[in-house]
């Protein structure tokens, strides 16, 4: 007696178990299978040069949920670089000894990567890098390197620009280290838009001010350029969210915070919606940060290595996101009551953003 | 205790301290106080957008958190130490200020708490290794800012925070018409300069570091003062990293990285010898206003980023040298002119 006891309220957890488990499997599978996933069951591998910062937390988490739409990835292996290229190389190598069928990596090393993908490409594992260019050939170092147009995010600066300010102006471009190679792109973008009309000037160090991508350094490089040109019609940078502890410089100066192009970030939206009132010349255009391009490159991967449809480029395009003159795509956005450090551009749900960011 | 007075270099430290240590303007304060004169000078000539209050107001808050954090390196060195885990302890103060709180003003004087008693911690125990266990400095504030720097890790995943708005107003903001942090650094300078030169127990810190064998034959715990000044010196980075996390809207995980070479820089232009002994607290404040200023000064220039790095660093060879090099000595030993013999008939 004493052992059948028991006996009914274990039935009922298990019952209960048995019925949340089919809940959440049937839920979570989603309603159509995409058409990049085919049959085959893989383990999926995904490595980070670097995962150290709002962005990449996004940008993983984006990846994680695009490889979950198809059921044939029966796992997903991630790894961070830290920033230190050999772990990110050891990283490759012992995703391929665990035997993961693709691995999506984010190169950050740039060519350095190359030796490590060619290996993970030899030893049959489907290799997609994304982002920055690790050199070589697909098909013979990777299966395809996904990559996105920077100059494309220049371009639609210039055209923006050439609207707002048709009668020309001081141009003022700001980006990360010295020789970037998203900088340099997007600056060429930026020169084949502007450049015919003859009537804008860039200032500043060419091809662009070096910031570091650092608040602190953005503070003071603005702060120079702001004594020194008595006019700055408008400014162009890759990190728009680095800008919101250095605009208030204007105000200091005694000046309004001119046009600005960049990239999206929820910190820079509120910062123009608090600022727009009393600065009449601060007009805000931003292109998508693009956390969406991992999902890209996630789609590729499964589709070579589950057998499913290829999509259909190899290119992330540069989408434009927000712009306070015509809200179109969309007016500029601010969730106050989020974190500053999430991306409204992303298709990840912003509230799914602030919790990650959270924790 | 024997084993104590065989620490290495002790006694010839006190034969570094210089004549004249009465004074009071120090051979550092003349000296960087001149060069700062010099440096508004040059800016005033060859790029006088450096000088416009624009300028002045972003410069002003960064050199008054360096002017703080090298008041802390001042205190470690005057011990014959260095302080390398400035980086990973400001950084991590700087993280504890924006995370703790995110966004919720209420929450701002806990996480400041927080953040001291992480300094107080922190400091602790490169005491402990240095002032008690006698380890290197060098090595033991290496090991400590890795761990700082695992701890800023572990707390934010390397993902920075946006400021909150009371600490910004407070960092970037203006109190009759001069940045705030400026008012902080004055009264840091002021504080720990009065708390060093005039009371019974500054007396005795700056003596330990001047001559620890006299120091104890005095009956003085050596030992304990050594400690004291790291736990000091993270107090005093931890309001730098405050006043830092204000000024800096969106400050990364790393800030403190920018915090290493300055305040050592400052120490050593301030003219606190790194053997230990008397320290020119306001000459490194002083020091930490040169630095900043001749940084705005290269950018006002706008010359190329890697220019800008070369001049920076060519003013700190030369300020280090001005100190460490014996000048009459060298030109003791400089062979002498033979113009009058050589001159051409």
């Amino acid at each position: 007696m004493r052992t059948n006891k028991p006996a009914a309220p274990v039935m009922l957890a298990l019952a209960c178990v048995v019925v949340m488990v089919v809940t959440a499997t049937s839920s979570a599978r989603p309603s159509a299978k995409p058409s990049w996933c085919g049959a085959k069951k893989i383990k999926l591998g995904f490595t980070d040069g670097f995962g150290g910062n709002s962005w990449r937390l996004v940008t993983t988490a984006s990846a994680r949920g695009e490889a979950k739409k198809c059921p044939s990835v029966t796992s997903i292996d991630y790894a961070d670089g830290q920033g230190n290229t050999q772990k990110a190389i050891s990283d490759i190598q012992g995703m391929v000894a665990k035997g993961v069928d693709a691995l999506v990596v984010f190169p950050d090393a740039g060519k350095a990567m190359l030796p490590a993908l060619r290996s993970s490409y030899k030893a049959g594992v489907v290799t997609v890098p994304y982002r920055v260019d690790p050199g070589g050939k697909a098909g013979v170092d990777y299966n395809v390197w996904i990559d996105t147009p920077f100059a494309k995010a220049g371009e639609a600066w210039g055209k923006w620009i050439r609207r707002v300010l048709p009668k020309g102006g001081n141009v003022l471009m700001l980006s990360g280290p010295k020789g970037n190679s998203q900088g340099v792109e997007e600056n060429k973008g930026l020169h084949k838009i502007l450049d015919p009309s003859g009537k804008y000037k860039f200032i500043g160090e060419k091809p662009f001010e070096v910031t570091n991508w650092d608040p602190a350094l953005t503070q003071k490089v603005l702060s120079a350029a702001i004594a020194k040109y008595s006019k700055i019609d408008v400014i162009v940078s890759d990190f728009g969210p680095s800008l919101v502890g250095a605009l208030p410089e204007f105000t200091k100066s005694g000046r309004k915070i001119p046009a600005l192009a960049t990239s999206d970030g929820n910190v820079l939206g509120c910062f123009w919606r608090k600022n727009r009132a009393k600065n009449p010349t601060f007009k805000l255009f931003t292109v998508s940060t693009q956390n969406d391009h991992a999902r890209l490159a996630i789609q590729w991967a499964v589709a070579l290595a589950t057998g499913g449809k290829k999509p259909a480029t190899t290119h992330f395009p540069a989408l434009t996101f927000e712009d306070s003159t015509t809200g179109r795509p969309h007016p500029v956005e601010c969730r106050p009551n989020l974190p500053g450090d999430i991306y409204l551009s992303a298709e990840l749900p912003a509230i799914v953003q602030a919790k990650l960011v959270k924790k | 205790m024997a084993a104590e007075t065989q620490i290495p270099g002790r006694a010839d430290a006190a034969t570094v301290v210089r004549r004249g240590s009465r004074s009071l303007f120090s051979r550092g304060l003349i000296t960087v106080g001149a060069a700062t004169v010099g440096l508004v000078a040059i800016s005033w000539i060859f790029a006088p957008s450096s000088l416009t209050r624009g300028t002045l107001l972003t410069m002003l808050p960064f050199a008054a958190a360096l002017a703080i954090a090298s008041l802390g390196q001042t205190l470690v060195v005057m011990q014959g130490g260095i302080d390398l885990s400035v980086a990973g302890g400001l950084s991590l103060y700087v993280v504890i200020v924006t995370k703790y709180p995110a966004g919720d003003n209420g929450r701002l004087l806990a996480a400041i708490a927080i953040a001291f008693a992480a300094a107080a911690v922190a400091g602790a125990v490169n005491g402990f290794l240095i002032g008690r266990l006698r380890l290197n400095p060098i090595v033991a504030t290496l090991g400590t800012n890795a761990l700082l720097f695992g701890a800023v890790l572990w707390y934010t995943a390397g993902i920075p925070t946006t400021t909150t708005a009371r600490l910004a107003r407070i960092g970037g903001g203006l109190w009759f018409g001069i940045p705030a942090p400026v008012y902080f650094a004055v009264a840091a300078t002021v504080l720990v300069a009065a708390v060093v030169k005039l009371t019974a127990a500054g007396r005795r810190f700056e003596g330990v570091g001047a001559n620890a064998v006299a120091a104890r034959t005095a009956a003085i715990r050596v030992r304990r003062h050594r400690a004291a000044a790291y736990v000091w010196a993270q107090l005093l980075y931890c309001l730098a990293g405050v006043l830092h996390a204000g000024i800096v809207n969106q400050p990364t995980a790393y800030e403190g990285n920018n915090y290493l070479l300055p305040t050592v820089a400052a120490v050593v232009l301030g003219g606190t010898s790194l053997l230990g002994g008397r320290g020119n607290l306001v000459a490194t404040a002083i020091a930490a206003l040169f630095l900043s200023q001749l940084d705005q000064f290269v950018l006002a220039l706008g010359v190329t980023y890697a220019t800008r790095t070369l001049v920076q660093a060519a003013a700190l060879a030369v300020g280090v040298a001005l100190y460490t090099v014996n000048w009459r000595r060298l030109a003791r030993r400089l062979p002498r002119p033979r113009f009058a013999t050589a001159t051409p008939t």
